[in-house]
């Protein structure tokens, strides 16, 4: 009996040191108890590769095919979706219902046949919708150097009808135009925005000549136009989102550092003014905003270590902007990279 | 009286078991990997007892010299160093300043050879990349940390990630697939997307190594190399004793250093508590170094009457 009790001791001992590690675990956003915050319409977040809807009826899964990583959902007026498929070397963009049925596959950029041809594939991220929902702009890193010719892959912007074919050359679609010629070996261009007057804003990455790359908030009027930028080098703004009115930009700022401010500004021409922090310090990303609204949606990590949620500010392009609140449970890890698409129903 | 001590030291024994059985995998690991200088990877076979020249003291500064190779198949156990990022702690001040030394910086090896730093570590094991670095930047070098790309993965996934705001699309048509158990001359392609974000140890690698895509080459990756070297140091607040045996694990033969376990368990509530404004990172770029073409090979020419005075400002007293 008390050798029994002595084993017993040492096992307890062993496990108890076993209790004191460090737990690293993260839970899916249906099981958690989520949303913290009811916001009206409904809200698709990307967790591990698949889409979420938040409603105030609750949360489902989006059951699209298996297979690569489902991120960066953008709601179309119709109620659909857009949404970007990603495998290891390519990514593709689909049409999908609200309920998780791929009505479309619009582009087709795996086009290696070995891994000696491996850069023909392309990357296709970052869908937006034209404001009067027939156009989509994308971010692509065609056209490229042939393999073996260059190490230099960039993204570029491009925009394409909605109801167009995917391209034979796997990047982007059929009758797609170019907006943009990245500087390069930054990252190129991306996280374009239309706007409605036909204008496009977007992330553009430039290399300074003195040992880093920056990013930079820029406009182009037209699809010919030259760059105007909106912000400074020195700032290191990206990210742009714009409300409903056309003119109030959420962007994320590092003034390139390893914090971030999630910042509001107005659009007034081809400038950006009265530019102010709505959340300082922060390891903001992703901000869009509610369909006809001026509230903000971004994605942000509570503490330098923590989860990344999605995060709320009612009025945030006011002059009295509401205080953040976290939607999403904290025990939640959300793709920060993929920003929320908030449809109105 | 004589059977009730018994008893008690017959429970303080298999309490003790317990505990030993606990920590079985970092001693193993311990003694196999720290208080010695590396003999398996080609350095001097002349073991170094764990406390010899160690100033155990919690608030002297020391230098910390880490290196990082590409471990996988290829190279055949025969390392270059990819990464090499000298490192002071001043746990008094709670500062500390990193210096990431070029791997292709034109240098006189331990040997006595001319030839690029990363391969000091290639012909001498850490004693002679130590050497070398002491000898060229005129430091002294207290400690050494080795990792390979595996247990770098193990050890930021272990860790549960890091989160980290990654400058700009970090994009590589040529990164090698030499993790994957193929073939290790292939290629993949590899991107990761600006903006704060959890990074895992696979990506986190990616993030550190791809380096083909981009306008500073190996000068942007050390930058990111020092980027999750900081955000690491968030973690280590949440870390315990009680972690070290599945890290010890985890690292198995992919860590080699010649601290003493006790200098190691010693660091981490120090790494904890550094502040963000108190770290400076270091980066060689010109006109510190300048690109050239030497012996045949691309290298960065050391401009020594720059570099030295900017090393003895960062490592007062090494």
């Amino acid at each position: 009996m008390l050798i029994a009790m002595m084993a017993l001791c040492g096992f307890a001992a062993n496990r108890s040191l076993a209790v004191l590690q460090t737990r690293n675990s993260a839970g899916s956003l249906v099981d958690a108890t989520s949303p913290q915050v009811r916001l009206p319409g409904t809200i698709f977040v990307s967790q591990d590769g698949a889409i979420y809807a938040i409603a105030a009826s609750g949360v489902r899964r989006l059951y699209l095919p298996a297979g690569g990583a489902w991120i960066q959902p953008r709601a179309l007026p119709d109620g659909t979706l857009l949404a970007v498929r990603r495998f290891s070397q390519y990514s593709d963009l689909y049409h999908v219902s609200a309920a998780g049925r791929v009505l479309g596959q619009m582009t087709a950029a795996n086009q290696s046949t070995s891994n000696q041809t491996l850069q023909l594939n392309h990357w296709i991220l970052w869908p937006a919708v034209s404001p009067d929902g027939n156009s989509v702009y994308f971010a692509t890193d065609s056209p490229k150097p042939a393999p073996g010719q260059s190490y230099e892959v960039d993204f570029s912007l491009w925009s394409a009808p909605l109801n167009g074919t995917a391209a034979t050359d796997g990047g982007g679609i059929s009758g797609s135009a170019r907006w943009s010629v990245p500087d390069m070996y930054t990252g190129g261009d991306i996280e374009p925005v239309p706007l409605p007057d036909g204008s496009l804003l977007y992330s553009s990455y430039a290399n300074t000549g003195k040992g880093t790359v920056v990013s930079i908030v820029g406009l182009q009027t037209s699809r010919t136009a030259a760059m105007v930028s909106l912000t400074t080098p020195a700032q290191d703004c990206g990210a742009p989102a714009v409300a409903a009115d056309g003119i109030t930009v959420a962007m994320v700022c590092t003034n390139r550092g390893q914090t971030a401010a999630l910042e509001v500004a107005t659009l007034q021409g081809t400038a950006l003014v009265g530019a102010h922090v709505v959340v300082a310090n922060c390891l903001c990303n992703s901000p869009s905003w509610s369909p006809s609204g001026g509230n903000l949606l971004y994605m942000n990590a509570s503490n330098p270590d923590g989860n990344f949620g999605l995060w709320y500010i009612a009025k945030a392009g006011s002059t009295h902007p509401g205080v953040p609140q976290r939607v999403t449970d904290a025990s939640v890890n959300l793709d920060a990279t993929s920003s929320a698409a908030w449809m109105s129903h | 009286m004589a059977r009730g001590s018994l008893v008690a030291a017959g429970f303080v024994f298999s309490i003790f078991a317990g505990v030993l059985s606990y920590f079985m995998p970092a001693i193993a690991v311990a003694l196999h990997d720290t208080g010695q200088v590396n003999t398996s990877l080609g350095g001097s076979s002349q073991l170094r007892p764990v406390s010899a020249n160690e100033n155990l003291s919690s608030t002297a500064p020391f230098t910390l010299l880490l290196l990082g190779s590409d471990s996988d198949a290829k190279f055949r156990g025969a390392y270059l160093t990819q990464s090499m990022i000298l490192t002071r702690v001043d746990p008094a001040t709670k500062h500390v300043t990193m210096l990431s030394i070029p791997r292709d910086l034109w240098v006189r090896l331990c040997n006595g050879n001319n030839g690029k730093i990363d391969q000091a570590f290639l012909h001498g094991g850490a004693q002679c990349a130590i050497q070398t670095v002491e000898s060229n930047l005129k430091v002294h070098v207290d400690y050494y940390a080795w990792i390979g790309l595996q247990g770098l993965v193990s050890v930021l996934n272990d860790v549960g990630g890091v989160n980290v705001i990654a400058n700009n699309p970090v994009m590589d048509d040529y990164y090698p697939a030499d993790l994957s158990g193929g073939n290790p001359f292939d290629y993949q392609r590899i991107l990761v997307l600006p903006g704060a974000q959890h990074m895992d140890g696979t990506l986190a690698l990616e993030y550190v190594r791809a380096r083909h895509d981009d306008a500073y080459g190996d000068f942007a990756r050390s930058q990111r190399q020092q980027q999750i070297l900081i955000a690491l140091r968030a973690k280590t607040k949440h870390l315990s004793i009680a972690d070290i045996p599945n890290l010890a694990t985890s690292l198995g033969a992919d860590f080699q250093t010649n601290m003493s376990i006790v200098r190691v368990s010693g660091l981490l509530p120090i790494a904890g508590a550094v502040p963000l404004a108190s770290i400076t990172q270091v980066v060689l770029l010109a006109p510190y170094t300048s690109s050239e073409y030497v012996n045949g090979q691309d290298a960065l020419r050391p401009d020594w009457s720059l570099i030295r005075p900017e090393v003895a400002k960062y490592f007062p007293g090494a």
